[in-house]
């Protein structure tokens, strides 16, 4: 047991970290078991789908606070998130209002990192809103360097700055004005 | 305390006026410094003290810093949630299908391809010729070596199980030399080399054997992808180092390259003499370099660490002057696997400003030997 709690652990920090391999085998893992219960709750096969992966970036955004500590094991975590989205998601299509029957109200404690998940993804979109109205080069250049991960040096020579130095201007004067447009996009 | 706090002001001052300054792209530089815990404690304080003081730049810096952390985490969270779409869309389908018919038509040899290699010197080793080799010169010290290298995979082998289940058992006999496409197992050498092969290994800079199989190769071209079975294998610690150049480059490049005309690794050097290849085929580069068997398969790169080409075969008659398949076909290969192969070229060149001993310091972990085994 002590060994397959340290291999729980080692794969979660390598999720943490976006190691594909890890990633994959976590996947892999929990996957039949969730999807299957989706869809014998009322979900297709691409919903199960759906809904598994977001359980999975919950999972993901959780192994992000350094201080996490799964209390239980991934798959109980994937299957439990998995449920709550699922009731969420079914709710929102106003088919029969659905909800965890009561031999599951323990898995209610999870409930919090789902709702914190649903803001997180509001915040982020309200974020993207904003870089997408900013104009270009600001837009492609805090693209490259947010999501696609490239270094300063990268986007130097991919956008044809004269030096690192330069982009790097370039790259605080686009943030600061980032700030303005997501401000008001906030307010409203 | 407040003794204290008037002693300091003087100190400090200057500092404080510099942030009274801060224009705001100054500040989200130093929210981007104050998040990556990257400010000095002389900073640190006076930012502190700033904050204290200043409840409207406290409001703002408390909105930069939260800005930054949410583009950042939104970031890595995109880079993620692809990845996963990826797992997903790979999972969907079975992988294995693709594989195995690839396979059953790489064991088909064409005489085409037969004829067309014979013409020229093959550089793969044929290992019982390198073994009965009278060059005894070197071949004493050779012979030490591996078996240093022997008693020390023994050691491995008990350390890993699962190493020594796929540790292989017959004698090689050809090695070629291979270069990593992916930092996960995938990998690229010559199609002459593997051809008609029983079984594939790699043996890495430790000198640990992977068992590799094929999936994809061009016959005309003479290229061959592999892939290392086990899926926890990596080459180096991050992702391959160099690019792949997209286009020819020009007559007179010089270039190097790193190989196994032995069981060590072999650094050479030389430049392109011709744009076209054998009988002026486009496909490949004409070099002048020396070349030795065991060299197929060899990554031919130039001064700033892209790929620019691999060898393939030697003219017979000379030394020095050698062929290789450019990066471009090589490319188009990789284009053509199937889509769940997911196999993308390393985008971002990490050795460009390294010298190059740095260069090959970093490669050597990306290139690997290539041991073929056939009844």
């Amino acid at each position: 047991m002590q060994g397959s709690q340290q291999l729980e652990e080692y794969l979660l920090a390598q999720l943490a970290a976006g190691e594909r391999t890890a990633t994959e085998q976590i996947y892999k893992q929990h996957y039949p078991v969730v999807t299957k219960w989706i869809q014998h709750n009322g979900g297709s096969e691409a919903d199960a789908a759906d809904v598994y992966q977001e359980a999975i970036v919950v999972l993901y955004e959780k192994s992000q606070d350094e201080a996490f500590r799964l209390s239980c094991k991934i798959g109980t975590y994937l299957f439990a998130i998995s449920k709550h989205l699922w009731y969420k998601k079914a709710n929102k299509r106003q088919q029969d209002p659905v909800s965890l029957p009561d031999d599951d109200r323990q898995e209610w404690a999870y409930e919090d990192d789902v709702n914190a998940h649903k803001e997180r993804e509001n915040y982020y979109s309200q974020l993207n809103a904003a870089l997408e109205q900013i104009g270009e080069p600001c837009k492609s250049l805090l693209k490259a360097f947010y999501h696609e991960d490239k270094s300063m040096q990268e986007i130097a020579s991919g956008f044809g700055y004269t030096n690192t130095d330069n982009a790097k201007t370039q790259k605080y004067k686009c943030l600061a004005r980032l700030r303005k447009i997501f401000h008001n996009v906030q307010v409203k | 305390m407040p003794g204290t706090a008037t002693e300091d002001i003087p100190q400090r001052t200057g500092k404080i006026t510099e942030v009274n300054m801060m224009t705001e792209h100054s500040m989200m530089e130093v929210a981007e410094r104050y998040i990556a815990g990257s400010l000095s404690q002389d900073e640190l304080n006076t930012l502190k003290d700033k904050l204290a003081a200043d409840l409207s730049f406290a409001n703002e810096f408390g909105e930069c810093v939260n800005m930054l952390r949410g583009l950042q985490s939104s970031g890595a969270q995109k880079r993620f949630t692809s990845m996963l779409k990826d797992i997903a869309a790979q999972e969907a389908k079975p992988a294995t299908k693709a594989r195995t018919i690839t396979l059953r038509a790489f064991y088909v040899r064409t005489a085409g391809i037969a004829a067309g290699i014979a013409m020229l010197t093959s550089l793969t080793t044929y290992w019982a010729i390198q073994h009965s080799n009278k060059k005894i010169a070197s071949q004493y010290s050779l012979l030490k070596r591996d078996l240093e290298k022997y008693q020390r995979s023994q050691n491995q082998l008990i350390n890993n199980i699962k190493e020594q289940a796929t540790a292989p058992q017959a004698e090689v006999r050809y090695t070629g030399t291979g270069f990593a496409l992916s930092n996960d197992g995938y990998l690229v050498t010559n199609y002459h080399v593997t051809a008609g092969a029983d079984s594939v290994y790699i043996q890495n800079r430790e000198g640990r054997y992977f068992k590799a199989y094929t999936v994809g190769y061009d016959q005309q071209a003479d290229i061959a992808i592999l892939k290392v079975e086990d899926k926890m294998f990596r080459f180096g610690k991050g992702e391959v180092p160099y690019t792949f150049a997209p286009n020819k480059r020009k007559l007179g490049t010089k270039i190097y390259t790193l190989g196994f005309p032995q069981d060590e690794i072999v650094y050479n050097e030389g430049y392109i003499s011709a744009i076209n290849g054998y009988q002026g085929d486009s496909s490949q580069y004409r070099l002048e370099i020396s070349a030795y068997p065991g060299q197929s398969g060899a990554p031919i790169l130039d001064a700033n660490g892209n790929v620019l080409a691999m060898i393939t075969g030697k003219e017979e008659e000379s030394d020095g002057t050698t062929f290789a398949v450019s990066s471009k076909a090589l490319a188009r290969l990789v284009q053509s696997l199937p889509k769940d192969a997911n196999l993308r070229l390393p985008k971002s060149n990490k050795l460009n400003h390294l010298s190059l001993e740095q260069q090959i310091e970093k490669l050597e972990y990306y290139t690997c030997s290539i041991k073929v085994y056939k009844k």
